[in-house]
């Protein structure tokens, strides 16, 4: 079973799903908070994305060619979470603000203006060629490989997918301890649920505003390397292209729901993998050219049954 | 303050118009989904320029050969627009340039064949270029089309005694074009395509598909651009072992490819370009001017954007003028037989035999260039493997 | 001479897909302007219309499905009423989606359309496009057209190629030009009319305080549907003059969302959305400043690199792309603060309808 069944699904097929799901969850999770608190669909948030990750990358290119350090991309992304979450801060003050008791769609649009800028801005900047984050071929874990086949269930992972999955569950855990724990995230919470009542309550929005920004951008820049970790190379539109799915995952998920989100971004992930997978014959079930629009048919299949999402979020 | 700006930036848009003598319009795909392998076509279009002008520029008087560029950004929308630019308001004499099929297809067809601007084009290998024109006789190619290209892969897969191979090709002009080709030839001769896939560009894992076809066959066709998608599913493909060997074509053929994926994973990777036939005296004069300007000779299409703006150079030099209508014809004369060879760089020499009345014959950077009843080119191919750490050609067909 | 003819051409060519995005941003119009409608699907009732009208009216052609050669009124019509349908179907689905979810629905839906379009290659061709669509008052000259009726009971083949010979060679551009800005203007008139009367009043209701509306006994839903429907009539319409000006179509980079979809919003927003003079206004400057300003960025710094005569422009030059886009985007931010209704802000109607 496992030999001709098992051992390429799980391997193929669900790990790759998984890992993938992963980075369009922490995507999403930016995009859900903005969505309920800020009450807009923020096409910048995949800029924001792939820039985090060229600041890691220059991070690790200059302690590489000033001191002569290897550091590790989850080291070097420290700092270019700092660098994210400013420039989400900046362009929420001169960009977005001012359109605050504006109608959503003048923000909207502000937001896809802000994504032409930063793009352009990287391109015009690092170049539009791509870079090299980590060279060379991630073979599978041995060690996990050889114990993994000691119980006749080989499973194939390298070490960056064991990163992946491991940094996701970390930060899932951190975000839940912030939003159930701390006064910050019940602030989050207030807001998103009832923006008027969280006022009226004496909640500070602009103070929420930023904190949620800043959840945004470190959860944005982590998919964000993530990503580069596991393409082991950046270019500039590696995160517009994520964002459509990321939005299909948040709203599976349900609006403002962050750990729906982290659901949504599973499931969209496996989707698009497995359905490439030959469920019938040997064939793929879906022609991969059909691959993308697995997540956009998912999304709008919720769309219409149940736009509340799966953990029944905001309607607006 | 504002009227200023712009009455200022008016003025030297005139300026700039007025003060270059010969002008030929560059439409390259600098921004859109392929900048990375746009970028070394676009040094070698300058570098062809700047040879031109450091041999006595254009004509007796010794004008100024100069390159109008534009963005065409693989968009048909973008491409007209551009070329629109620069045939009505830069008023250039030629077009060399765009990148992509789809591109080019279109602009000629909007604007350069109604316009009466003779298009060549550097890298525009779709086959529906050939049969595309009726009566008018304005679109040439230095780029072999896939037709021969597809053909003459599908037979090196068979030399290679691969008889089952599984193709996977990105869903995009250039690519799907080519790997129908390969895939009709190699059935044709007696191969086993053993699965036909499209896959979508630019998707940030494709384990699963290369799984799905790496269950029918351990050889794989792939057909991608290296820089959207092409090293991702090579990567998969090693990381997952699905593969043995590897077979495509331009898209794939960077240096990148071998900086990100490391040379030593590389062996059994095969990927065929248009070459010119290297031991003759066109290439080898080429990679001297190109090693000489830093500039990758082998790299996909860079020989042939070389190629074109001399050719167009020597074109306009042959028709004695910057008039349009002339182009076409003063193009196959110092593209095809008969007339003296002139290597790539040689323009001084061209420019002395053409003063006295003679005939010249091109032998370019990437093969012979010379124009068929349709304006494309023959072209040979190279099989390219990696060797020490970079790519390295021999001549195929 | 030449210089003045090339400089009115491009002229001409401004108006032309200023025209066109013209009539995409009247059609959205209807749908955001008059009906609060988000729809962030554009480019795929673009591409609906230009592959109808493609398919109907080229030759035929061994590359793709059909080519029925149909006279191009005929084509323009079917490209209309296949967007319409289409429409009509997800309408039925979607209609009740609130603002942001119609738009990332909408969106969705495009993105599938665009994928049949580049999947199902015996249909389409697939990523290699479509190409020689005859392009109005341009086609005439074409042999299948002067040879058949009517043209061919005017004149002989030779004449009709005596005559075609003696124009310039740009003879149609300004007729192609002048229709579709005949459209736009039509167009205009039908929706100002439209706006006025019982109908557009009730959009407007429904727009505004859609339980009211209800309550007040109107059918919201098929209102909506309505709007809906209409408005990618004529963004159909808008693509199949879109793949009359290219000649060639393909689905992925032809119609890309953010060249066809958002830049159709930054023009109506722009512009003034609910205002139809301000959704022409927009399209025409917004696209003016995409195209004219590359010409301008190049020549900027060909003078800024002949000021600093020591400084290297060309890695600025190669860039030069991108800081266009920078530009665009950075304008587009300050027209939105500067004009938070649009540059033509809408005008309510009275009651006396003036």
């Amino acid at each position: 079973m496992w030999q001709t069944f098992g051992f390429e699904f799980v391997n193929f097929y669900f790990i790759p799903g998984l890992v993938v799901g992963c980075i369009y969850a922490l995507g999403a999770i930016g995009i859900t908070l903005t969505f309920s608190i800020l009450r807009f669909a923020n096409f910048a948030h995949g800029e924001v994305m792939m820039i985090g990750a060229y600041f890691t990358w220059t991070a690790m290119t200059l302690a590489k060619n000033s001191f002569g350090l290897s550091i590790h991309p989850l080291f070097a992304a420290i700092p270019a979470i700092a660098l994210a979450i400013g420039l989400f801060i900046f362009v929420d003050r001169y960009f977005y603000k001012p359109f605050r008791s504006a109608p959503t769609i003048r923000v909207v649009m502000a937001s896809f203006g802000m994504m032409l800028v930063i793009r352009s801005f990287v391109q015009s900047v690092w170049g539009p060629n791509q870079l090299t984050f980590v060279p060379g071929i991630a073979r599978p874990n041995e060690t996990v490989k050889s114990f993994t086949n000691s119980f006749d269930i080989m499973i194939l992972m390298p070490n960056k997918h064991f990163w992946i999955i491991a940094g996701t569950i970390m930060i899932m855990m951190a975000l839940s301890w912030l939003l159930t724990k701390t006064k910050i995230g019940k602030g989050m919470r207030a807001v998103s649920d009832s923006p008027e009542l969280a006022k009226v309550s004496g909640i500070d929005v602009e103070v929420i505003i930023q904190a949620t920004w800043m959840v945004g951008g470190f959860c944005a820049v982590a998919a964000g390397v993530f990503l580069a970790m596991d393409l082991q190379m950046l270019e500039t539109t590696m995160g517009f292209r994520m964002l459509l799915p990321m939005f299909a995952a948040a709203i599976l998920g349900g609006i403002g729901r962050p750990f729906g989100a982290v659901i949504g971004g599973l499931v969209i992930g496996l989707a698009e993998e497995l359905s490439v997978y030959p469920w019938f014959g040997n064939g793929p079930l879906l022609s991969p050219g059909y691959k993308t629009g697995v997540a956009f048919a998912i999304m709008i299949v919720m769309l219409v049954l149940r736009p509340s999402g799966l953990f029944k979020g905001r309607l607006f | 303050m504002k009227i200023k700006i712009a009455t200022s930036l008016v003025l030297s848009l005139m300026i700039t118009a007025a003060q270059a003598d010969v002008i030929v319009g560059n439409p390259m795909a600098q921004t859109g989904p392929i900048p990375d392998l746009v970028a070394p076509m676009v040094q070698a279009v300058d570098m062809a320029a700047e040879h031109v002008n450091a041999q006595g520029g254009m004509f007796a008087a010794g004008e100024k050969f100069t390159i109008a560029r534009a963005d065409s950004q693989c968009d048909p929308v973008a491409a007209v627009d551009a070329v629109t630019k620069l045939v009505n308001v830069s008023m250039v004499t030629a077009i060399v340039g765009p990148v992509c099929s789809g591109a080019t297809i279109a602009q000629a067809e909007s604007v350069s064949i109604p316009a009466g601007v003779v298009t060549l084009s550097v890298s525009a290998s779709s086959p529906m270029i050939t049969d595309m024109e009726s009566g008018t006789d304005l679109v040439f190619r230095t780029a072999a089309s896939d037709a021969y290209q597809g053909v003459a892969l599908a037979e090196l897969a068979l030399a290679k005694g691969i008889k089952d191979i599984a193709v996977s090709y990105a869903n995009d002009d250039y690519n799907a074009a080519i790997a129908g080709v390969f895939a009709k030839a190699y059935a044709d001769l007696g191969g086993t395509i053993t699965s036909n896939q499209a896959h979508e560009p630019n998707k940030a894992s494709y384990r699963a598909e290369v799984a799905t076809l790496g269950a029918s066959s351990d050889n794989l066709a792939l057909f991608a651009y290296y820089g959207s998608g092409g090293i991702t599913i090579m990567r998969n493909a090693l990381e997952t072992g699905a593969f043995s060997t590897f077979l495509g074509a331009d898209g794939m053929l960077a240096q990148e490819v071998i900086d990100q994926i490391g040379a030593e994973n590389l062996g059994n990777a095969t990927f065929t370009t248009s070459t010119s036939d290297q031991t003759a005296s066109g290439f080898t004069a080429w990679k001297a001017l190109a090693d000489a300007s830093g500039v990758p000779a082998a790299g996909p299409f860079v020989p042939n954007s070389y190629d074109a703006t001399f050719l167009i150079a020597l074109a306009i030099e042959k028709a004695g003028s910057a008039d349009r209508s002339l182009i076409a014809e003063a193009l196959r004369s110092v593209a095809n037989a008969p007339g003296e060879v002139i290597l790539p760089g040689e323009f001084a020499k061209a420019k002395s035999i053409l003063a006295a009345g003679g005939e010249i014959h091109y032998a370019g950077a990437a093969g012979p260039q010379d124009f068929d009843a349709n304006g494309d080119v023959a072209g040979y191919f190279s099989a390219n493997v990696v060797k020490n750490g970079a790519w390295d050609g021999a001549i195929i067909k | 001479m030449d210089m003045l003819i090339g400089y009115s051409l491009y002229g001409i060519s401004l108006l032309t897909v200023g025209g066109i995005y013209a009539i995409l941003a009247l059609g959205l119009n209807i749908q955001w302007g008059y009906a609060g409608l988000f729809n962030a699907g554009i480019a795929g009732f673009a591409a609906v219309g230009a592959y109808t009208f493609a398919l109907l009216s080229t030759a035929t052609n061994p590359y793709h499905f059909g080519g029925l050669g149909l006279p191009l009124p005929l084509a323009i019509l079917a490209a209309m009423v296949l967007s319409g349908c289409i429409a009509f179907l997800i309408g039925l689905v979607c209609i009740r989606l609130r603002s942001d979810y119609l738009a990332i629905a909408t969106i969705g839906i495009a993105e599938i359309i665009k994928l049949c379009l580049k999947n199902e290659t015996d249909l389409t061709n697939g990523p290699r496009g479509i190409n020689k669509i005859p392009r109005p008052w341009e086609h005439l000259g074409e042999e299948r057209f002067y040879t058949s009726f009517p043209m061919s009971w005017i004149k002989d083949a030779a004449g009709w190629e005596n005559f075609f010979g003696q124009l310039p060679n740009w003879w149609w551009q300004p007729f192609f030009c002048g229709s579709i800005l005949l459209l736009v203007y039509t167009i205009y008139l039908l929706l100002e009319k439209a706006q006025l009367s019982p109908w557009g009043r009730m959009m407007t209701a429904i727009r505004e305080n859609e339980g009211a509306a209800h309550a007040a006994g109107k059918h919201v839903t098929r209102r909506r549907i309505e709007a809906f429907v209409i408005g990618a009539m004529v963004m159909g319409l808008a693509g199949a003059m879109l793949s009359q000006h290219l000649k060639l179509i393909d689905p992925t980079n032809t119609f890309d969302p953010s060249k066809m979809t958002f830049l159709v919003w930054v023009m109506l927003i722009a512009g003034g959305s609910g205002n139809n003079k301000g959704a022409i206004f927009g399209a025409f400057l917004v696209w003016t400043i995409w195209s004219a300003s590359e010409i301008f960025i190049n020549s900027g710094l060909n003078v800024f690199g002949q000021l600093i005569s020591d400084m290297d422009i060309s890695l600025l030059k190669t860039r030069a792309g991108y800081l266009r886009m920078v530009v665009i985007g950075l304008l587009l931010q300050y027209i939105l603060q500067k004009y938070p209704n649009g540059i033509i802000p809408e005008s309510r109607p009275t009651s006396a309808g003036n």
